[in-house]
């Protein structure tokens, strides 16, 4: 018989989400929906009628993970719509701030993944706070590769968190010759450490694969050779970059987008009927509750050809490098595996950087208020920002955040699994919820559900 | 380590001169900050640090991150206006690429180096990386309207042809490349000062690892205070390099004490400003920048 059962807040992952679930007798999911409950941020509207200069920026404000981004993302949208070419040089500066935010939060998503795995050899599973190895060394080594990333951003774009060097137009500087070089010095150390480090998670991630149950909660629960695969597609605009509608030849088509309600793909009222008070941490939610996935979601959902599709590493690879592995383990192996290429971008841009090369371009037009977008693939996948200006002011503005995308599309792929390893499938998204809230229940006794916040 | 109300903390006070030619010879008294920089810079004390250069208009400066000696010697010779040093400070830690940073400055820019160190709001990664501060002695500063209405109005003559400037003996002195000489007694520059200098209560740069300035030693000597251990350190290698030619304090005219008096005026004097603030307004105040 079908039960429900619900785990929330879903936890190791950025932002506030939760997983509802129907399982059969054998705790395996029939049907999984994963929403985000995070509250809505409200940035489309905000955008409305501030100056081109100013959205990207508070953009960016959406998340402390990616913001680089999003001010990237949002940058280019307007640039797009204003019709507005960049110099080379400003334009290797974003690619290298790209490729350090990466980096960073490649590294980041280790820290939050390795608890679910076991070292390899042993039955113990990993606890970075432990002061005995080989977890003191490997936090050594993510800590070290996170500054790099970190400090390379800091340089090429003013600042790890929220970049201050990227403007319309180009860039605000260009940086010094002795802080190229720097740079420099710092991807050759970085590329050492992360392949280091890639070779030791590929590891981790196999010997996972292989083994034939996990533990959760004093239980041993089997690990399906199936687990997190599902049929819906991939869609990646670049393998390390991006896209956006000025290029001779765009790798997105807004004419194949269509944005739809959650209402439409979640399920309806539930009452929780199974609960595990020993589920890690604190237990899953008492019965009875009453819960309702319609109602509660605050993301849009954008389909690609009227379907969710998948996004971030595996899809880029997969798209581009011919990648051919499904599932969760695959999306780990892929993410592992985009570590040194950041590196190598990095390296190749810096060859190419003409620290004397002008940044800014020498006209920004205002904008007639024709829609241009781009497309930036953040660490965790595609994310697509639209925007209209004119005369220097947003008229509209959209975020198609790369977890916007996943929470439909991982939902599907929550169906087969054990549900104590449903988290499992989730973190493999590498989450990142806040800036995917793009709804809110505006009328609950009318069920309007998902006014959107944005206007055409 | 001696403390003294007016000069605030030091380990040590001279009088001293460059041994360098070509800084002495644009440089507004004995050179010493320029030296400094330099030496600090050839040490690999600092990577690059910020000075006042020169702006687009005769006299205006312009902060500028100077990387090389040729660089930091666009910074000789005091240029009475206001230049925004601490603009630079986190972008020469970013797009320069600079870890270890020198600042030269007057005493509130100096007060806002710490500060940031202290509180580094929008300041992530700079504390560590300021790794040498130079203070300048500072009576008041004036905006670069002011500076134009004084020299070209009081003084009558043009700013595309000053070649130096100088504030000693209670006057305001302007020496133009042609020759001309022309004083107007401080009096009449009061009301061109900026207000923000009328609560400041630093004259010495309190805050500085080595503060410097005119007043207290003779015409072309400077007087340095050592305050910090960073200080001390620097100041004895570039005088064991040979950098400078120094004297004791105490054995030159006109002396501490000119410097004390003339601290003291500042000081009391503003510190009757902020009481006088205190009152402003019906049931009101201004804000007391210290309190």
């Amino acid at each position: 018989m079908t039960k429900v059962i619900e785990i929330s807040p879903a936890t190791r992952l950025e932002g506030h989400s939760k997983l509802t679930l129907k399982v059969n007798d054998e705790g395996i999911v029939e049907r999984g929906d994963w929403l985000s409950i995070t509250p809505v941020r409200g940035i489309e509207k905000l955008a409305i009628g501030k100056t081109m200069e100013q959205v990207p920026k508070i953009a960016s404000r959406v998340c402390g993970i990616c913001p680089i981004t999003h001010t990237l993302a949002g940058t280019e949208a307007m640039e797009a719509s204003i019709g507005c070419e960049i110099p080379k040089d400003a334009k290797l500066l974003r690619v290298i701030l790209h490729a350090a935010n990466r980096v960073h939060s490649n590294a980041l998503h280790n820290i939050l993944i390795l608890p679910d795995f076991y070292i390899p050899g042993t039955e113990k599973k990993f606890n970075l706070f432990a002061k005995e190895q080989p977890a003191r060394s490997v936090m050594a080594r993510i800590a070290r590769i996170r500054e790099i990333g970190q400090t390379i951003g800091s340089i090429a774009g003013g600042e790890a968190i929220h970049p201050s060097n990227p403007r319309i137009g180009g860039m605000y500087h260009n940086v010094s010759p002795r802080a190229k070089q720097k740079m420099a010095d710092l991807a050759k150390e970085g590329l050492v450490l992360v392949h280091e480090h890639m070779e030791f998670m590929l590891d981790v991630i196999r010997n996972m694969q292989n083994r034939e149950f996990v533990e959760v909660a004093g239980k041993q629960i089997p690990i399906p050779k199936t687990l997190g695969y599902h049929n819906q597609g991939v869609m990646a605009t670049s393998s390390m970059y991006g896209s956006s509608s000025l290029d001779e030849n765009p790798t997105w088509d807004v004419s194949r987008w269509k944005e739809t309600r959650p209402w439409d793909w979640y399920m309806g009222e539930l009452t929780v009927d199974l609960e595990d008070p020993n589920y890690p941490v604190g237990g899953t939610t008492k019965v009875g509750t009453k819960v309702n996935p319609q109602m509660e979601a605050c993301t849009g959902v954008p389909t690609y050809d009227g379907q969710p599709v998948e996004v971030g590493p595996r899809a880029r690879l997969s798209t581009f490098k011919n990648f051919d592995e499904k599932g969760t383990f695959a999306q780990h192996i892929a993410r592992q595996m985009e570590y040194p290429g950041c590196f190598y971008t990095i390296l190749k841009c810096l060859d190419d950087l003409n620290t004397s090369g002008k940044v800014l371009a020498d006209h920004i037009p205002q904008g007639d208020g024709s829609m241009g977008w781009a497309a930036n693939e953040a660490p965790r996948g595609t994310n697509i920002h639209l925007a209209r200006v004119k005369d220097g002011k947003v008229l509209w503005f959209e975020m198609l955040v790369p977890t916007t995308w996943n929470f439909p599309t991982c939902s599907r792929a929550l169906t087969g699994a054990p549900w104590q390893i449903a988290e499992m499938v989730v973190r493999a998204y590498d989450p990142c919820v806040s800036c995917a809230t793009h709804m809110i229940v505006v009328n609950e006794e009318d069920r309007v559900v998902a006014q959107k916040l944005m206007q055409w | 380590m001696i403390e003294d109300p007016y000069f605030g903390k030091y380990i040590s006070c001279v009088s001293a001169r460059s041994t360098d030619r070509e800084i002495l010879k644009k440089a507004q008294d004995g050179g010493i900050a320029t030296t400094l920089m330099v030496f600090a810079l050839e040490e690999g004390m600092i990577d690059g640090t910020i000075v006042a250069g020169e702006g687009d208009r005769p006299w205006e400066p312009e902060p500028i991150v100077a990387m090389t000696r040729e660089d930091i010697l666009k910074g000789r010779g005091t240029k009475y206006s206001i230049s925004p040093q601490i603009s630079w400070l986190k972008e020469a830690t970013r797009s320069f690429g600079l870890d270890k940073v020198g600042v030269t400055g007057v005493c509130c820019q100096i007060q806002a180096v710490r500060k940031a160190q202290l509180y580094p709001i929008n300041m992530r990664d700079v504390p560590g990386k300021v790794a040498f501060t130079v203070g300048l002695f500072c009576m008041e500063n004036f905006p670069y309207k002011s500076l134009q209405s004084i020299v070209e109005d009081h003084a009558a003559q043009s700013l595309g042809s000053v070649k130096r400037m100088d504030i000693t003996k209670g006057k305001f002195w302007v020496y133009t490349e042609r020759g001309d000489v022309a004083t107007l007694p401080l009096k009449a520059t009061h009301k061109y000062e900026q207000p923000g200098c009328h609560v400041c209560l630093d004259y010495v740069s309190n805050l500085a690892d080595i503060s410097t300035g005119s007043v207290g030693s003779p015409d072309g000597w400077s007087t340095v205070f050592i305050r910090t251990k960073k200080g001390n350190e620097i100041w004895s290698k570039a005088v064991a390099a040979g950098m400078f030619e120094t004297k004791p304090i105490e054995e030159v005219k006109p002396g501490l004490d000119l410097l004390r008096k003339i601290a003291k005026e500042k000081i009391d004097k503003n510190q009757k400003t902020i009481e006088e603030r205190k009152t402003f307004g019906v049931n009101k105040a201004l804000r007391n920048p210290y309190a």
